[in-house]
């Protein structure tokens, strides 16, 4: 209180968020943070779309409706120009939106744009890649730079996407997947 | 707080001459910029972030079109022709997705514009086409309707006839942004 942080690129949270003083997020009372997670400049996230359309599931146990938008694990890392906006489509005539997870470790390249259903952890999306609306990834993918993943597609672990329309290209080799790990990369990121 | 630095980010131009519908959903932090007129049909949707350019040329959008973040609609340089002169003139219906650059005379009816793709100044579109991902159309080109832009630029004709339920989809769409994005119309009237 009595002493002033000095005025960084970056304003971080008591959860170790690192979030950009450029980046343009809407709506961000319905977005979670998991913690330690880094957002870039020019990074959009719609957390403004939220589900219109009541879920069965809370309606029938009389549960007050969660409001998440989006919601983003631990160790992310957003690059510059990414896009996450959560998908939305026609259930039973009503259009509704509906939320994107993100699981822990997930790093988005710059200028990509995620509509994806649900990512699972350790994922690398490269760079200008378009993930397509309701697209499931799971632990351990990767997705070379420039790779459009088509609306629904479920991409199993360990795999290597790539092309347009993205197919599965190859597989994370054995041991592979310590590259995954951001938390290096969270720490080359300092308030100067 | 310098005052000064806030001021830079804001350029305070004169707003452009416009001719909005009163039921017209636009956010806050979209930008209309130029000295050309922006005519925007009823219910459309403009999303924060979207850019609408008039300085080059007028920009005509009809109604019940949903124009999503950061993509770039209007001419980016002078009309090289005078079939150009009227400018980029969008047709009803019509979505326009992330960060897609629309340069076109003309975007038929219930056509899709998706992530990141490229309309080229002076191309014209017929009803009902389909730009997909990443996908770019040429400068002055010419596309019949039902057009579908796919993969590295291949090129189909839709037939499934699907067209009256995408347009309805677009309408039901309409109907949920409206309520969930605040719209801040007096600013740019």
């Amino acid at each position: 209180m009595s002493k002033k942080p000095a005025k960084g690129e970056y304003i971080e949270t008591d959860t170790g968020n690192k979030v950009s003083r450029k980046c343009q997020i809407v709506g961000s009372t319905n977005i979670i943070l998991g913690g330690k997670t880094i957002i870039q400049a020019e990074v959009i996230i719609r957390g403004d779309l939220i589900r219109t359309l009541p879920s069965s599931r809370s309606a029938s146990s009389g549960a007050a409706q969660s409001n998440v938008a989006v919601a983003i694990g631990r160790y992310c890392f957003f690059s510059t120009g990414s896009a996450l906006r959560p998908p939305g489509k026609l259930f039973q005539g009503q259009f509704s939106h509906y939320p994107l997870k993100i699981g822990d470790h997930v790093y988005v390249g710059p200028s990509s744009v995620v509509e994806a259903a649900l990512i699972g952890n350790h994922v690398h999306i490269g760079q200008g890649c378009v993930i397509g609306k309701f697209a499931i990834i799971k632990d351990f993918v990767k997705i070379l730079d420039g790779t459009i993943i088509p609306p629904n597609m479920v991409i199993p672990s360990f795999s290597i996407v790539g092309g347009r329309p993205g197919r599965v290209v190859g597989e994370i080799p054995e041991g592979g997947h310590e590259a995954f790990d951001l938390r290096e990369l969270y720490k080359t990121i300092k308030n100067s | 707080m310098s005052s000064s630095k806030r001021a830079s980010t804001m350029p305070a131009g004169p707003k452009p001459p416009t001719s909005l519908a009163s039921t017209l959903i636009i956010a806050d932090n979209a930008t209309l910029t130029g000295t050309n007129l922006i005519t925007i049909g009823a219910s459309t949707i403009v999303h924060p972030r979207t850019r609408i350019s008039c300085v080059h040329a007028p920009v005509t959008i009809g109604s019940s079109c949903i124009l999503s973040e950061r993509s770039s609609i209007g001419f980016q340089s002078s009309p090289s022709g005078e079939d150009q002169g009227r400018g980029v003139v969008i047709e009803n219906g019509v979505v326009v997705e992330i960060g897609a650059i629309v340069e076109a005379s003309r975007i038929g009816e219930g056509s899709l514009i998706e992530v990141n793709a490229k309309v080229g100044k002076g191309a014209v579109l017929g009803k009902h086409c389909k730009i997909g991902p990443l996908c770019t159309v040429a400068e002055g080109e010419v596309l019949p309707d039902f057009t579908v832009v796919f993969g590295n630029g291949q090129r189909r004709i839709d037939s499934s006839g699907a067209q009256e339920l995408k347009l309805k989809m677009v309408g039901r769409q309409v109907e949920v942004l409206r309520k969930l994005i605040p719209s801040n119309l007096a600013k740019f009237q």
